[in-house]
């Protein structure tokens, strides 16, 4: 089987959603008003992750060798026009709870690095994610605090929440994805729909406050979710309203496919399309988004890639065989290459004195090194552009032994201004520069 | 525990209605025998609604010299007054009638000028034997003046066979009488050397399998102590899990006096530990929603299109106040389709994403219903999506009266008007008395839109809108007990809870004005209520909602068997590509809706004589090739599907474990997965979902063709892979269940032996007691020990009903369901009434004694 070879085509940019054009930053997009008198030039750093499911082959995932200049290992490859802007980071670790489910555990777990002791009622450790911890901060200055999308192309519901979100806003309260991007359009930039629900919000938020009264300890804590939500949306109006002019006056198109219709590259590449344009007009600062969910053993169809539909959850129980690995491979190099092509129209947005990508932090990564055995040491990890120069690039860094992939995250943390000194396991601050 | 009497199957087809179906007299429609070749159902209603019995009979067409074949069951022998019922029209043929071969009739002319009942043909008094009867019509001949049918052919119509019993000395039926538990105490000191030579080697200092150590646990209080690790060992009891097959087992009055010992250690817990599980408030899902919505506005059909409802037919055919599902259900599912998916209802209303279900649960638990800011976004502009679509206003029955202003009166008083249209609409919406705090805010909503120059009826919408994203709309939340830590519901409470349970939806007026007067609580009201809604349409959310999810019907959505293997499975029309499971997925929810509707056993979900297909489906069971003679294009129906209700001939069908459904949505594309098949029925019947898989799970061959290559059966392979004894241990509970199954092929279809020639091995034990050597084995095996199933069942739609994951706390309210349900032999609404009976059901429980 052969992976189609492409180049990228700049002009194709934003194709998918009807843009044409790559958008300055700085001259359309800033907000008029308190904002604008604060503003520097310099663009604000903001962060995406790009999630994986199932792990990748391990024998073909390694550089062999470190530091700068490494060699790409065969399926990074995708990586090779934009690897002066990335970083490839392995051996790093989590901690797994024994006694639940390998893959559920995996994608719910990987941003928060939940300690055992913090099991959720289905028994996985969940805690605040990272990119909601940075959201609180990163989000002051945003009309969205954050973005969670799912290239979940699966019509049926066979696995739990646990499986389609990598997002949580704490223990039991899910950032649930989206995962249809007509309706990502029409929640970023339809702006109007928005403005009115302003006087709703009062009324109910008031209701929600004397019924607070009358209910339970869980309850409470359960109405605790629906009432920060409505702060969140009514902050959110506001900053809405604000944006409203810059962002009418780009015209979009919003995207004509039905998801349904699209191949998993459209699919993963609209959705993709959609997150850059969100951080490039700064709605927000903070992206989540999963080329697919966790497990799922459905049969998907990979157009251009296998005849048939795969279950990507069992081919990665029988790498053993080489046949199997081999697709597997491929299926691995599929998503590198997705991802590289997001990281390339990054690249292509100038942004103050350089672009998009040298402002942002868009990691790559798995909650599982092998989906064969379910191991969650040496985790997949790729992060593409410098976050405004905090990370040295082009270079391959291997951990010592035993080092927490929380260490990672609390960089990330702390790049992004957020006033913490540890997450979870971390040890202390990884050294990225 | 309870253990059923006797060995013998009670039968389960007799429990219909409220009563049991008196046995000697027997109508066998026409409609609902097994048939074959070209035989069809055809609908009658056409020729005189009424007419025909079940508006419906069994129509077939063929050559002189070919015959129309049938066959019944008979429960009992003995003797019988018979009589047949054939149709008349002009292009019907001559026909012989046989019985068993033998000729009873040599000719009966069914030529007639228009279409018509024939008189009745009565064949007197015969003696028959119990079982199978064939039945025959041979074509011998046509009338001079009938047409012919196809060119050279006639037809046949069946409308029914009736058998009246003549015998009559077995009028009696027994009631079974369900032993109580009476266990005399066994003490801890009696029993530890007991454990010590049965248990210890492996549980204990040498070797603790399953990380259970039992000599560390010292004395009665001990195993109070680790409450969860003492239920696991009476279920391993009780099942007979332990000790496993290849140890020395325990001798059985040693086993019973061990296991009660076990379990008055958890009768002594919850003594003195039986506090209520709390429910969390829990946020409406999307169907709830869409009921809830619909119900309260009096919408003329859904908010939104619902992936949810499988079923759609043009004419509601669910009807449970008439005490029958029809014979003949006309239905589309094509909605499952992505074009009508996406089609509005109303303009701009756009559903909320569908919740994903629990683990091994369902998708109404408070604590996985969470609401996210995108989420609130999503409530707030649904809601005002809703009022404000151009549709609108023709869709609701309630638009005059709510949203109007009163036609050619002067309202002196607006507010005074609004205060009482709202003072109605709230008490409905949030399920609750109304304080004057909450009727004043939104009257204040109106007024302040009202003040912002709208119009009366825009700012009724806003207001309607503002209710429908308030958080007691969409939460159903009970208010916290007031000092003790239990107590009953409030009749409101009560009421929003058993409209959520039997309809998804919020209480009708009916059910407000008991819980108004607080005589809901009484036994006889709550009884009435139960019955009422029972028989009310929207009772079907309980195939919607619950059965869906249940069966996990979803998962055939998505099933791709492979293309080649499985070319027959698929078809392309235009540029479509139709699946056949879409069909299929209805089998079990018609069946499912047919007790429910009918008030029969839960026990035909195990093994039922009739099940509802489409002619496809029949040929899919049937035939060798399925759709012979049929092109691609025209091999599937896609724009609707007339399911019929047939009588089976083999009990290799019907109940939902052997349903196409069932089998190909737990098959890999190329080869059949015992494992799932295995993990399904233990999780979905039995409820008792195994334990994740391990991490290092061993690959098996995608395609059983190369398993078959070397010489070994799929059976085989699976055992060769349970490398080590954690495996075996897990799996010997597994897989029996789903090595039962493997008869049918990976797309659900009866196979003798695999595609290489090679012996299926469909034998297997059941929790040590009951061994089976094919299916219909498995079947016996569930129908003779009916609480295993009924428990399964029960705690299904109990843990459904409130909202939460069951504990051990909710085991006596339990026992009592299955004691009861048992007693009924499983009527289904005997099992709707006990649980929403029993006591978890009833009450709340103080939610601060509960956090640690």
């Amino acid at each position: 089987m052969i992976l189609k070879q492409k180049s990228l085509d700049r002009r194709t940019f934003l194709r998918g959603i009807g843009a044409t054009m790559a958008l300055p930053f700085l001259e359309i997009m800033r907000p008029s008003g308190a904002l604008a008198k604060t503003a520097v030039a310099k663009p604000p750093v903001r962060t995406a992750f790009f999630y994986i499911p199932n792990g990748v082959v391990q024998s073909a995932w390694h550089p062999k060798d470190i530091g700068q200049g490494f060699k790409l290992s065969p399926t990074l490859q995708p990586l090779e026009s934009v690897r002066e802007k990335v970083a490839v980071f392995t051996k790093l670790d989590r901690i797994k709870v024994a006694g639940t489910d390998g893959h559920a555990q995996a994608g719910a777990c990987w941003l928060s690095s939940a300690a055992p002791d913090e099991l959720s009622p289905a028994g996985y450790p969940l805690k605040r994610t990272i990119d909601q911890i940075i959201a609180t901060e990163a989000g002051k200055h945003t009309a969205f605090r954050s973005l969670e999308l799912s290239c979940n192309p699966y019509e049926d519901n066979r696995e739990s929440v646990y499986f389609d979100n990598i997002s949580w806003y704490g223990h039991g309260h899910v950032a649930r994805s989206l995962r249809d991007p007509r309706a990502v359009f029409d929640r970023l930039f339809a702006m109007h729909e928005h403005a009115s629900s302003g006087s709703v919000l009062d009324v109910v938020l008031d209701d929600a406050k004397s019924l607070n009264r009358e209910l339970g300890y869980l309850d409470q804590q359960k109405l605790g979710e629906y009432m920060d939500s409505v702060r969140t949306v009514e902050r959110q109006i506001e900053r809405v309203k604000e944006r409203q002019a810059s962002i009418d006056a780009l015209r979009l198109q919003p995207p004509t496919k039905p998801w349904q219709a699209m191949s998993r590259e459209e699919f993963i590449q609209v959705m993709g399309d959609l997150m850059i344009l969100a951080l490039q007009t700064d709605l927000t600062r903070v992206a989540t988004l999963m080329s697919g969910p966790e497990r799922w053993s459905t049969p998907l169809t990979v157009e251009g890639l296998f005849e048939k539909p795969v279950q990507h959850h069992g081919m990665t129980h029988a790498q053993g065989k080489e046949e199997v690995r081999k697709d597997l491979e491929q299926l691995d190099r599929f998503h590198i290459e997705q991802f590289a092509t997001l990281v390339s129209k990054m690249d292509a947005i100038k942004e103050g004195e350089g672009t998009m990508l040298d402002n942002m932090i868009f990691t790559l990564g798995s909650g599982l090194s092998s989906g064969e055995l379910h191991i969650y040491t040496d985790l997949p990890t790729v992060v593409a552009g410098s976050g405004g120069g905090a990370i040295a690039t082009d270079r391959h860094v291997k951990s010592p032994q035993g080092t927490p992939i929380a260490n990672l995250w609390l960089t990330m943390a702390q790049t992004m201004g957020v006033d913490i000194d540890r997450i979870a396991d971390s040890t202390g601050p990884l050294a990225v520069a | 525990m309870i253990v059923s009497v006797g060995a013998e199957i009670f039968d389960y087809h007799r429990v219909r209605g409220r009563q049991a179906i008196a046995v000697s007299g027997s109508l066998f429609e026409g409609e609902e025998l097994a048939f074959n070749g070209t035989a069809r159902v055809q609908d009658m209603t056409g020729f005189g609604k009424g007419s025909w019995s079940g508006d419906a009979h069994l129509l077939w067409h063929g050559n002189v010299g070919e015959s129309l074949e049938t066959s019944l069951h008979l429960e009992r022998g003995g003797r019988y007054r018979v009589r047949f019922q054939f149709t008349v029209a002009p292009d019907y043929g001559i026909g012989m009638l046989r019985w068993n071969g033998n000729v009873l009739r040599e000719s009966i002319d069914c030529y007639r000028s228009g279409v018509a009942l024939a008189e009745v043909i009565d064949l007197g008094e015969m003696s028959l034997e119990a079982g199978e009867q064939r039945l025959a019509v041979e074509l011998i001949g046509g009338n001079p003046k009938a047409n012919f049918y196809g060119g050279d052919k006639y037809l046949l119509g069946l409308d029914y066979v009736h058998l009246d019993r003549l015998d009559n000395e077995d009028a009696e039926v027994v009631k079974e009488e369900v032993p109580s538990e009476s266990e005399t105490t066994v003490s801890f000191v009696d029993m530890q050397p007991v454990m010590k030579e049965y248990c210890f080697r492996c549980h204990g200092v040498e070797k603790t399998e399953g990380k259970l150590d039992l000599t560390r646990f010292l004395t009665r209080e001990d195993f109070l102590d680790d409450i969860e690790r003492t239920r696991q060992i009476v279920d391993a009891l009780e099942f007979h899990e332990m000790p496993p097959e290849d140890e020395t087992q325990l001798p059985i009055q040693k086993h019973s006096r061990l296991t009660a010992m076990f379990r008055g250690f958890i009768d002594d817990y919850l003594q003195e530990e039986s506090s209520l599980p709390p429910v969390v408030m829990r946020r409406l899902n999307r169907y709830e929603y869409n009921n809830a919505v619909r119900d309260l506005l009096e919408l003329k059909g859904d908010v939104f299109p619902l992936p949810e409802k499988p079923l759609r037919a043009a004419r509601s055919y669910f009807d449970p106040g008439s005490g029958r599902l029809p014979n003949i259900v006309r239905v589309s599912n094509r909605a499952l389709g992505k074009n009508q998916i996406e089609q509005h209802i109303l303009t701009g209303v756009m559903p909320f994403a569908i919740d994903l279900q629990a683990e091994h649960g369902f998708n109404n638990r408070g604590e996985e219903l969470s609401v996210s800011p995108i989420l609130l976004e999503s409530f707030v502009g649904l809601a005002r999506s809703i009022v404000n679509a151009p549709e609108f206003a023709g869709y609701s029955n309630a638009y005059e009266r709510l949203f109007e202003m009163p036609d050619g009166e002067v309202v002196s008083n607006e507010r005074q008007l609004v205060k009482t249209r709202l003072e109605i609409l709230l008490e409905r919406a949030f399920r609750a008395p109304v304080s004057s705090e909450t009727l004043n805010r939104y009257v204040g909503f109106f007024v302040s839109e009202r003040q912002r120059n709208e119009s009366f009826e825009l700012a009724m919408k806003a207001t309607v809108a503002a209710v429908l994203s308030s958080p007691r709309f969409l939460y159903l939340a009970d208010r916290a007990p007031a000092a003790e830590s239990e107590q009953a519901l409030t009749s409101y409470e009560l009421a929003a809870r058993l409209a959520m349970f039997l309809w998804s939806s919020l209480p009708d007026e009916e059910l407000l004005e008991v819980a108004r007067n607080s005589t809901l609580g009484q036994d006889e009201v709550l009884d009435t209520q139960i019955r009422r809604m029972l028989e009310d349409s929207r009772s079907q959310s309980l195939s919607q909602n619950f059965a869906r999810q249940w069966l996990r019907l979803d998962q055939l959505i998505t099933a791709v068997p492979d293309f080649e293997r499985y070319e027959k499975y698929y078809a392309r029309i235009g540029c479509e590509q139709w699946k056949f499971g879409l069909q299929t997925m209805l089998e079990p929810l018609l069946l499912f809706e047919s007790i429910l509707v009918e008030d029969r056993s839960i026990m035909l979900l195990i093994d039922s004589n009739y099940a509802y297909r489409t002619d496809e489906m029949a040929s899919w069971y049937r035939d060798e090739i399925p759709f012979q003679g049929k092109e691609n294009r025209n091999r599937f129906n896609t724009a609707s599907q007339s399911f019929s209700r047939r009588a089976l001939t083999t009990r290799r069908e019907g109940g939902v474990i052997t349903s196409a459904a069932t089998l190909t949505m737990t098959s890999s594309p190329l080869r059949t997965n015992p494992i799932n098949r295995g993990a399904w029925v233990a999780t979905v019947v039995l409820n008792r979902p195994p334990p994740p898989p391990p991490d290092v799970v061993p690959e098996i061959e995608a395609d059983d063709a190369a398993i078959e290559a070397k010489g070994m059966t799929l059976r085989e392979r699976l055992v060769q892979h349970q490398v080590n004894p954690s495996c075996v241990s897990c799996h010997q509970k597994i897989d029996p269940l789903g090595f039962a199954l493997e008869n049918y092929d990976a797309v659900g279809r009866w196979r003798e032996t695999y595609r290489s020639g090679l012996e299926i091995d469909a034998s297997g034990e059941l929790f040590g007691k009951a061994s089976f050597k094919d299916v219909v084995g498995l079947k016996d095996a569930l129908l003779e020990n009916p609480e295993w199933f009924m428990r399964g069942f029960s705690e299904h739609l109990l843990a459904y009903a409130l909202g939460r994951e069951l504990e051990i706390q909710d085991k006596p309210a339990i026992d009592r369901i299955v004691r009861a349900v048992l007693a009924d032999h499983g009527q289904f609404s005997a099992v709707v009434s006990e649980v929403v009976r029993s006591y978890p059901f009833l009450h709340k429980s103080n939610q601060t004694a509960h956090t640690e």
